[in-house]
């Protein structure tokens, strides 16, 4: 029977205003992943409990293209966030790596192709495939459309929960996937397209179930309209802000992204932040952005889709 | 003139473009296909094909049906042309042939026993710009061709697939090398051998070297290096690692250079394309091949690739696989 989980349902507003840091990554090393990554923390004044006994971390493994298109969260990133943990609260931290079967990806293979499989061994933390976890119905609202959730265990025992997403550009439906968009890979439910119809309140529903302590963006390559190098860490326990910073670094105005809007009016966070470290513009000159080419190309595809014609000529 | 009664047997990524052409060809009646997805058969009734099995036997059993299109995976292929031949049906293969030479072969010998026609689809024998390089190389124009370098990287198995609206996940199929026969080389390489072979005759050796950029047990990269009993030397480089597509061959001869590209047309082209021809511009060859096999069955002649092809392209795929090189 659904339930309404407390624990995993709150929201609440830590801060009466929001901190979102911008670190350059000095190189393609663990290393210099760990130190921005640490100084990143440090920046929003992030400091994680010495008590801690479990943590999950939430990569973004949307398919099986590896870190280098930017598309999906690099395993060298993943194993910098395990050592500052580590060296945080002890050597023997439980840590759990999680993400579960989409419509076009499974897991198991993603772990093994994107080297996930080699940080597990090195570092001893499980990897986790959600859709395949023990979960917990629960009923949650977003916008006034209900859905009912599956909560995977795991996340809901984790007393330190992780989100590592990317920024990249994605359907035309909800422009951008960052912080928001990465808890939609915590439902255990592999079909997720089944969602699109709802997809941006079903984006805040999901994060309204599971609600991570802390954002840190692997943005040391990113996907734009081609891959690049921008050597950014990024940081913040807000996720509305932050997604709001990853679209504007994105060229993208934040108020036309319909699940930001939703997620700040459900009290998932703010969308007004103070940068910490280097200006966003360092980064937002740098970002791959779509040009009026792209963006034209991007629209027309949405409108042939809509009419059915992709379908007609068996584009689809 | 009586059409060819056309049956297809499994209905992914390639078996849906046969099912397009099948409807587009004049001298060919798609009677019946078969798949066990029933939204692939839901589809294939939508478009007008009246007769859809979720059991090939079933449909290897239809008497109105003179031909089978085989595009099912790689480890099926035995049995089902086998059924098919021992069916008195013609049967049109998908690359690679099989899994192995073994294999390969007990395919031909069912064909030959049941006197059926078998031909193997190598879309790239009916390019017109690989068409035109071996009209080259055959006019003299180039002299002696001493290199060969052919190129075919793309995101093979991993690009992105879907079923109508909703994307699917790579069949787990693609990822067992007991059920594939191999990785990138036997996928991809065939195409380069067989038309490589096309152009200058039989490979006396072969070496390779493998890569495993993404971890699985199959090989997502290769370069062989072909000696071929022309004289010519080719470089073959393969892979699956890449999110662009990348297909070409580049000839160096005494006398002269060429190439031949096949590119992905823009979006909006492949829509004009779409919209004035029903099909995109990329598929032609996949067309031509198709109408090929049907004109082949009409006039009683026997087609070309043949099962042979077939069988010494994975002879030379399986000399690549033994006489590996280790570059460390």
């Amino acid at each position: 029977m659904a339930r309404s989980n407390p624990a995993c349902a709150k929201t609440e507003v830590k801060h009466a205003m929001s901190y979102v840091s911008f670190v350059k990554i000095n190189g393609n090393s663990s290393t210099a992943m760990k130190h921005a990554i640490q100084e990143s923390l440090e920046l929003i004044g992030y400091s994680i409990k010495d008590q801690i006994q479990r943590a999950v971390i939430k990569p973004n493994l949307c398919y099986y293209w590896d870190y280098s298109t930017g598309q999906t969260t690099d395993p060298k990133f993943i194993a910098a966030m395990i050592e500052v943990i580590r060296e945080r609260v002890s050597p023997e931290t439980d840590i759990s790596i999680v993400e579960s079967d989409a419509s076009a990806m499974k897991c198991k293979h993603a772990y093994k192709m994107l080297g996930y499989e080699k940080i597990s061994q090195e570092y001893g933390v499980r990897l986790v495939n959600l859709s395949e976890e023990k979960s917990e119905d629960l009923d949650v609202v977003a916008a006034g459309q209900p859905f009912r959730i599956k909560v995977p265990n795991i996340i809901r025992d984790a007393d330190l929960r992780i989100s590592v997403p990317k920024i990249k550009y994605t359907m035309e439906e909800i422009k951008i996937t960052c912080a928001l968009k990465n808890i939609f890979g915590c439902n255990p439910y592999p079909k997720k397209f089944k969602y699109h119809p709802w997809l941006n309140e079903a984006i805040v529903a999901l994060n309204k179930a599971m609600k991570f302590d802390l954002c840190v963006v692997d943005g040391n390559v990113v996907s734009g309209i081609q891959p690049r190098r921008l050597g950014l860490a990024m940081a913040s326990t807000d996720p509305v802000a932050i997604d709001v910073a990853a679209a504007k670094i994105a060229g993208v105005n934040p108020r036309k992204i319909p699940y930001i809007e939703i997620a700040r009016k459900e009290g998932l966070g703010q969308d007004s932040f103070v940068e910490k470290g280097l200006p966003l513009k360092y980064f937002a000159i740098r970002y791959p952005r779509k040009d009026v080419g792209k963006k034209f190309i991007g629209r027309a595809y949405k409108i042939a889709v809509i009419t059915g014609l992709t379908k007609k000529l068996g584009l689809t | 003139m009586k059409k060819v009664g056309l049956g297809i047997v499994g209905l992914g990524y390639v078996g849906n473009l046969h099912l397009r052409h099948s409807l587009r060809i004049n001298n060919a009646n798609l009677i019946a296909v078969a798949d066990l997805s029933k939204s692939a058969l839901n589809k294939a009734r939508n478009m007008g094909v009246k007769k859809t099995y979720s059991n090939y036997e079933q449909l290897l059993r239809d008497p109105d049906i003179d031909a089978i299109i085989v595009a099912l995976p790689t480890h099926l292929h035995l049995q089902c042309a086998k059924q098919a031949a021992e069916a008195k049906k013609h049967v049109f293969l998908e690359k690679p042939m099989a899994r192995n030479v073994d294999e390969a072969k007990e395919i031909i010998k069912t064909t030959q026993r049941n006197s059926v026609k078998l031909m193997v689809g190598y879309p790239l024998r009916f390019n017109t710009a690989f068409i035109n390089l071996k009209r080259q190389i055959e006019s003299g124009m180039l002299g002696h061709i001493e290199v060969a370098n052919g190129t075919y990287i793309s995101s093979g198995p991993f690009m992105h697939r879907s079923e109508g609206y909703a994307p699917v996940p790579v069949p787990d199929w693609w990822f067992r090398k007991e059920l594939t026969g191999g990785g990138v080389l036997i996928d991809l390489g065939s195409h380069l051998i067989n038309i490589l072979r096309w152009y200058f005759g039989e490979i006396t050796d072969i070496k390779s070297q493998l890569g495993h950029h993404y971890n699985l047990d199959l090989e997502d990269s290769a370069i062989c290096l072909a000696k071929f009993d022309s004289g010519t030397t080719a470089v073959i480089e393969l892979g699956w690692f890449s999110q662009a597509y990348e297909l070409k061959i580049e000839l160096s001869g005494t006398a002269g250079n060429a190439t031949a590209h096949h590119v992905p047309s823009s979006m909006l082209s492949v829509v004009t394309q779409m919209l004035t021809t029903g099909t995109s511009r990329f598929y032609w060859p996949h067309l031509e091949e198709l109408r090929y096999f049907i004109t082949c069955l009409t006039q009683d002649v026997s087609p070309s690739p043949s099962g042979d092809d077939g069988i010494k392209d994975l002879e030379a795929i399986s000399l690549a696989y033994k006489n590996q090189i280790r570059l460390d």
